[in-house]
């Protein structure tokens, strides 16, 4: 990064001691989608809106990528699958992975309000980290770990020569030996730890629903009830499985994204 | 002492200055040091519902045995795993990093890792080191395209083959593969052949020996049967354990100590005049 002509930061104080860039970076995560984790007693759900643009854009490319590694009973749609994967992979082979819930180590997963392809990037520079730190101390890393080297690398984009702040904040849920736990890390690369929280669009009202609906000894189930009650909120159209994305980790310490089918029935409780 | 005519400018490439130094001290019996080989002997075959493999677990050092029951068959992916034979801080410290590269790609591609992606970042690896890393490996496992078997050479060739052996029990396994692998063969019959040739091994080399691991990697699904067959018990020459005969009765104790002691007193008064 020394090397460019950029060898200066982007991002300088104002006047006012504020760092504009963030803050407009944070602009920027509120114009994204919804998204939300609540903490329960046994675990931690996290969600979030998944409208497509427009119509045309092919819904078989945004499937869950979860629901193709069981595939053992289903060789024929798994053909399918396939060919419109490889005409897909040549053209738009970054399109292959619009899942928007990702899995960082079998028992941490991620989600994010803001700029898609700047989550990219910051999940694939965590699973290494967390893949870094499983090769030296021989155990999976904790949570709060992980969260505080991906908020390094956020700040690291805040003072560095010649980039711009990252246009994400993300939530990360976790279990690990010191329990269920969910972070929020902003642009800033400043991170809290929550019980409930909400980002991206119609935030406050997320959050005064959350406020009002915890209870500290929710369970699992009600926690998901919940994240589906509060997402329903500020949804504009008809929620099903097919535009939202949840992703759960339970007392067995395995992230996992729920199916649109499992989505579905989790709707009908609901209603 | 004549000075060459025209100065060589330095040139990249190997410098044979000391060639002949050495050759000299060679001739006067000073040999360069030689490399520290681990024997082992490690196989693998493919039976009809995927991959078996299977490895001895002596570790040696020179003419010790280190470790008489280590682990040499590593893991790499859920349904892919690799038996190493040679240095065995080489074969674990490149399984190791391997492993962590193909779950970093399980990641990103959401799919189950393959053994061509694992066959092709060892010896890449390997390769590039220009066989200082002293690994030899049988690297077996079952994809979505079917079971694999492949060897990797220390100098980062490979050979893909339906039944493979590697190191210094090699050729004793290799024998008795040759004579009784078929295609086709079921989980017991295989399972029963990989002991046979390992046994061979640790019977037959010296640097090989002690128990048999065994790895058996179906579609879905592996069982790692960890000293599967323990052909070598240690056996005790008396199954009392050992007794030590009694010392000496002692009669009497008596401490002589060797110096006399000295007591100095200080602050004592001063002199009078």
């Amino acid at each position: 990064m020394g090397d460019s002509q950029y060898s200066f930061s982007l991002t300088t104080f104002s006047p006012s001691g504020k760092l504009v860039q963030i803050e407009h970076a944070l602009t920027a995560v509120g114009s994204g989608q919804t998204s939300l984790g609540i903490k329960a007693a046994n675990g931690v759900v996290i969600a979030t809106e998944k409208k497509l643009p427009s119509i045309l854009v092919d819904e078989t490319s945004v499937r869950d990528i979860s629901s193709l590694f069981f595939h053992k009973s289903q060789p024929f749609s798994c053909l399918l699958f396939r060919c419109h994967f490889l005409i897909l992979f040549f053209f738009l082979n970054y399109l292959w992975q619009v899942q928007k819930i990702q899995i960082l180590t079998p028992n941490i997963g991620v989600v994010y309000s803001g700029m898609g392809p700047d989550f990219r990037v910051l999940v694939r520079k965590s699973r290494k980290q967390a893949e870094q730190y499983h090769r030296l101390y021989k155990e999976p890393i904790p949570v709060t770990q992980l969260v505080r080297e991906t908020a390094a690398v956020m700040q690291e984009f805040t003072q560095s020569g010649g980039v711009r702040p990252f246009g994400v904040s993300l939530l990360v849920a976790g279990y690990d030996d010191k329990g269920p736990q969910l972070y929020q890390v902003d642009p800033s690369g400043s991170y809290f730890s929550w019980k409930a929280s909400a980002m991206g669009k119609n935030v406050s009202n997320a959050k005064t629903f959350l406020e009002k609906r915890y209870t500290d000894d929710m369970e699992l189930d009600d926690a998901v009830h919940t994240a589906i009650l509060t997402l329903k909120e500020g949804f504009e159209g008809q929620i099903s499985g097919k535009n939202i994305e949840i992703g759960i980790i339970g007392a067995d310490k395995k992230f996992r994204v729920l199916t649109s089918a499992e989505i579905d029935d989790y709707l009908a409780e609901v209603e | 002492m004549s000075k060459s005519a025209v100065d060589v400018p330095p040139m990249g490439g190997f410098n044979f200055d000391l060639c002949r130094r050495n050759d000299m001290l060679a001739k006067k019996g000073v040999n360069p040091p030689s490399f520290r080989k681990t024997g082992t002997t490690i196989v693998g075959i493919v039976f009809q519902d995927g991959i078996i493999l299977g490895a001895d677990t002596r570790a040696t050092e020179g003419p010790i045995v280190c470790d008489k029951n280590c682990e040499k068959i590593h893991y790499m992916a859920p349904n892919i795993y690799c038996c190493g034979a040679g240095t065995a801080a080489d074969t674990e410290a490149v399984t190791d990093m391997v492993s962590s590269q193909l779950q970093l790609h399980r990641y990103h591609t959401g799919r189950e890792s393959r053994v061509i992606t694992a066959l092709t970042l060892l010896k890449k690896h390997l390769f590039n080191y220009q066989g200082y890393v002293s690994a030899a490996l049988v690297l077996g496992g079952v994809d979505c395209t079917g079971p694999h078997l492949h060897t990797i050479y220390p100098h980062g060739s490979t050979d893909t083959l339906p039944f493979a052996t590697m190191g210094s029990g090699s050729l004793a396994a290799m024998a008795i593969f040759e004579s009784k692998y078929r295609e086709g063969l079921n989980r017991d019959e295989g399972i029963k052949l990989v002991c046979e040739a390992i046994c061979s091994g640790v019977f037959n080399d010296l640097g090989s020996g002690s128990n048999v691991d065994v790895c058996v990697i179906t579609k879905g699904h592996k069982e790692y049967l960890r000293n599967h067959m323990l052909p070598n018990p240690r056996t005790y020459i008396s199954s009392r354990g050992y007794t030590f005969p009694k010392k000496t009765e002692v009669l009497i104790t008596k401490i002589t100590p060797l110096k006399d002691k000295e007591v100095v007193i200080e602050g004592g008064d001063a002199m009078e005049e």
